[in-house]
């Protein structure tokens, strides 16, 4: 019995979710086409995240599924997540102190050479 | 047949019996070989290292020798020893019996993951041996690793490959634990061992992949200057210290968290009692494996990275250890008004308690970011994480070694050799570590071949170098009787019983002195917790008096 | 205890707990695939703050076209293969090897897809690495005009991010093979479809990484 008793998802879900998919991806493309100045980034993102959304709860059935499933892939991609965001704190505030190029800090005393 | 001769040793012979092996006690002993033997060379390695700076000026290695040999030996202790050896032999020995399964859920990739460990293991000596020379230090920082010898591509590779190893384990107990554990055997029964490994399986899933990949990363900046890591390229190399940390520092978790584990199985066993605070222990391992991911910045205080991410880590760095602390003092409370029983693994598990404590307390020290600027890259560091790793994470080991030898062996070592290797071993570990906190706070620096010209100002440094190195001999000397024994009691030692410890878990409780091929006769149906002693006197009857 | 094609391991209890297993064991094994390619979008995430002008400027030599057709292709792939374990559940295995074929053309046409547009850039030196030397003029692009500091470093990561996802659909394309010999073999029935449904898991992956690097490589 086993296996025999899961749930199957209907042809019917399966094809709307593949529609679904397939305009999102031209809705990406197109926006992408027209500059839309910062929101370039987080549109394209969001979007992204919506298919990525999707085939994982449809396709990969982890809407039907035991929930043990879901929690590694959050935690998965949390810890992704974690990964960019405090290398990002490091990245994008490097030289917020002790800025030793020149012209980029008035110093009254002549700047330390290092090495 | 009789009862002694059906055991997971005599059910099958010869070596295929062992190379071709699914059964998962099999694989645990072929990891302590394999484990043991890289222990020996890193440890010879090691000699080598005191060896130098046991006197000042050139003694046996010159600059260049004495940078390779501190890799290797960096190389090897990390990731061919400290890193898959508890999880490879007592995880895959223990934790299935301990659950009452009859193998972990996965037993070819079980298999699998030891062959690549040792598919990476011979890669970083065939690299070391025939292609080049590395003096990278065992963190293979760039722009070092860029420019150094094509031996780089080798030992990147081998890390890669036998890091697949280590994602393997962890994803086996990961699903072992949640999938195979006995009738009865729910969560909050589990013995803490079986938590600890669960714990670490968590960090080997979620941080191996990253080191994969940065080792890809730089195996491609070596071949063909992707200019990713290299600065002479364009690259950023604090980056690829972010790429390395983010996983290496989770991995000091994989080396200590099941040490730990042990140590709890330890405490309850020889205080004989429950262990105290069992909910926050097992789940302190969990919030460890988890905190663990955010701190990693804390290795680069001074590589230029932005002050403001310096203190986000440092304050993430502080909140470790609550935690560790929550282990500490249970483990304390647990022997509180309990009957220990001081035999070899106990001892071991004291000596764990002293020197993790000291290597806890001096990590957060270095944490602090005003007090690490100074100590960065000197001796203090060293003398932390050896009192982490070796202290903490292989006493670990050595303490769980001797406790579950019996079962593995079926003979019992000699409790008078084994006492008097771990007094050797405090003793020199101790002599040799200490005196780096001293050397390190006094502005020793790591990673060179002489201090010479230290002296000068530092007239100490003649004396305490010294005395580390011969503390290191003693150690050595402690370490080598350990093998002597093992080795005679594996052909000379007297028959061990099932449950020479009096011990409350299955693996003592269900099996024979050595356990079936298949663990059990028959499953067992768990009715009561790892520790309740109390509970427990029907099954097995009272401790025979030392 | 052999029940249509699969036999019960002896270390586990019943084919339920077999298969919770094998799959709880499959989805650790994407999320550590999640991990090894967030090392690249890390990358990815911090040269392209540090130079978004560079970025935004070399990505025009990608093909947003191509891009946007592999998309599609691999879509559509993961529609037929959820589309399969449907028909494995239900037990029609001929239809469930047609829709497995229709997986591995997909994948060999996105495979072909890629090789035209690395032939493409390389053909034009663009390299990864030490080889990188624009040259050229193509669809009214002056390659040479892309010779710009930081440029490198945008094709390192296209090369290797896509370059490893690419190593992951010909792993794919080898386990729809296998699988498609062994469901026509009748290997499979609705009462167990493990490594349908395992393969199914990961090929869903595959595509979840392509539909990120999509945008971020050839749109924005
Ligand atoms: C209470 C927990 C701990 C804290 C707060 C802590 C903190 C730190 C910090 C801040 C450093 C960086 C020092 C520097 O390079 O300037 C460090 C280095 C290190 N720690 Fe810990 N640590 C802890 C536990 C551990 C454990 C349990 C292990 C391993 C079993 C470990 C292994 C290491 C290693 C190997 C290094 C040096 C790496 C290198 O530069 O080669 N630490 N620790
Ligand atoms: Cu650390």
């Amino acid at each position: 019995m086993a296996q025999g008793q899961h749930h199957i998802i209907p042809i019917r879900t399966l094809a709307v979710v593949f529609g679904v998919l397939l305009f999102l991806t031209l809705v990406t493309a197109v926006t992408a086409r027209v500059d839309l100045g910062a929101l370039n980034v987080p549109l394209a993102l969001i979007i992204a995240g919506s298919k990525a959304i999707l085939v994982a709860l449809v396709f990969m059935a982890l809407k039907y599924d035991n929930k043990v499933n879901l929690l590694v892939l959050v935690l998965g991609v949390v810890f992704a997540v974690v990964f960019l965001a405090l290398t990002l704190a490091d990245t994008e505030f490097r030289g917020d102190i002790g800025i030793t190029e020149p012209g980029t800090t008035e110093l009254s005393v002549e700047p330390v050479e290092s090495e | 047949m009789s009862e002694a001769s059906h055991n997971y040793l005599s059910a099958k012979k010869g070596l295929w019996s062992w190379l071709a092996t699914t059964d998962h006690k099999r694989i645990g002993i072929m990891y302590a070989i394999a484990c043991g033997t890289f222990f020996l060379l890193g440890g010879i390695l090691a000699t080598f290292v005191r060896t130098e700076l046991g006197t000042p000026g050139e003694t046996i290695l010159d600059q260049d020798g004495y940078n390779q040999i501190f890799t290797l030996h960096g190389v090897v202790m990390v990731f061919l020893v400290i890193i898959p050896a508890i999880p490879g032999i007592l995880g895959n020995f223990v934790l299935p019996i301990q659950i009452g399964a009859k193998d972990v859920a996965f037993p070819r990739l079980n298999l699998a993951s030891w062959y690549l460990f040792m598919a990476g293991a011979l890669m970083a000596v065939f690299g070391w041996l025939f292609v080049g020379n590395v003096d990278t230090g065992w963190t293979f920082y760039t722009p070092y690793s860029s420019g150094a010898s094509n031996a780089v591509l080798w030992l990147t590779s081998a890390v890669f490959v036998a890091g697949f190893a280590s994602i393997f384990t962890g994803l086996n107990f990961i699903v072992t634990v949640h999938k195979m554990r006995a009738p009865g055997m729910t969560w909050n029964r589990l013995p803490l061992f079986v938590w600890a490994i669960y714990a670490t399986g968590i960090v080997q899933v979620l941080a191996t992949p990253v080191i994969g990949i940065t080792m890809v990363l730089l195996f491609l900046e070596k071949l063909m200057q992707i200019g990713i890591f290299d600065p002479a390229l364009g690259g950023d190399p604090v980056l690829f210290q972010h790429f390395f940390w983010f996983y290496s520092h989770p991995a000091v978790y994989i080396m200590i968290l099941p040490a730990m584990g042990i140590i709890s199985d330890l405490m309850g066993t020889f205080s004989r009692q429950q262990v105290s605070g069992y909910t926050f222990i097992a789940l302190s391992s969990v919030a460890i494996a988890f905190l663990g991911f955010l701190v990693w910045g804390h290795h680069m205080f001074v590589s230029g990275q932005s002050a403001l991410s310096s203190i986000i880590f440092s304050m993430l760095t502080f909140l470790i250890g609550i935690p560790t602390g929550i282990k500490v003092f249970n483990w304390v409370a647990t022997m509180y008004k309990g009957s220990v029983w001081l035999r070899t693994p106990m001892i071991y598990a004291l000596m764990f308690l002293f020197l993790f404590t000291i290597g806890g307390l001096t990590g957060i020290m270095v944490g602090v970011l005003a007090v690490d600027v100074h100590l960065h890259d000197t001796y203090f560091v060293v003398a932390h994480f050896h009192y982490v790793m070796m202290g903490g994470a292989l006493i670990g080991l050595i303490g769980g070694l001797h406790y579950w030898w019996p079962k593995m062996t079926g003979r019992m070592y000699n409790e008078t050799a084994g006492i008097i290797a771990a007094v050797l071993i405090f003793i020199g570990f101790n002599l040799t570590f200490f005196t780096q906190f001293f050397l390190g706070s006094r502005g020793m620096p790591r990673r060179y071949h002489d201090y010479t010209e230290l002296l000068e100002n530092f007239p100490e440094f003649a004396a305490l170098n010294m005395a580390s190195t011969i503390g290191s001999y003693i150690l050595g000397i402690g370490l080598l009787m350990i093998l002597v024994y093992a080795l005679y009691s594996l052909f000379k030692g007297p028959k061990a019983p099932a449950n020479p410890w009096g011990a409350c878990t299955l693996e003592w409780t269900h099996t024979g002195p050595l356990p079936d091929e298949h663990n059990f006769h028959e499953t067992p149906l768990v009715t009561r917790g790892p520790y309740d002693f109390h509970l427990a006197d029907d099954v097995f009857g009272p401790k025979e008096e030392n | 205890m052999s029940s249509a094609g699969t036999t019960l391991k002896h270390y586990f209890v019943n084919h339920e707990q077999q298969f919770d297993a094998a799959k709880l064991g499959m989805w650790l094994f994407l999320v550590t695939e999640i991990l090894l390619f967030s090392g690249m979008f890390v990358a990815y995430a911090v040269y392209r703050s540090w130079h978004p002008e560079v970025f935004a400027q070399a990505s025009e030599l990608l093909d947003w076209r191509l891009g946007a057709l592999n998309t599609v292709v691999l879509l559509a792939s993961s529609f037929t293969v959820a589309l399969s374990i449907h028909f494995v559940q239900k037990g029609e295995n001929d239809k469930v090897v047609v829709l497995l074929l229709m997986t591995l053309l997909c994948a060999a046409i996105f495979m072909v897809v890629k090789y035209f547009e690395y032939s493409g850039k390389f053909s034009h030196g663009v390299f990864p690495g030490a080889g990188f030397e624009p040259h050229g003029i193509v669809d009214g692009k002056d390659y040479s005009k892309y010779d710009i500091p930081f440029a490198p470093q945008f094709f390192s990561i296209y090369f290797v991010m896509t370059g490893i996802h690419g190593v992951h659909v010909l792993v794919g394309m080898g386990l729809f093979g296998w699988l498609i010999t062994r469901v026509a073999r009748g290997h499979f029935s609705p009462q167990w479809y493990t490594p349908v449904e395992l393969t199914g898991l990961y090929w869903h992956l595959v595509d979840i990484i392509w539909i990120f690097l999509f945008p971020l490589l050839y749109l924005i």
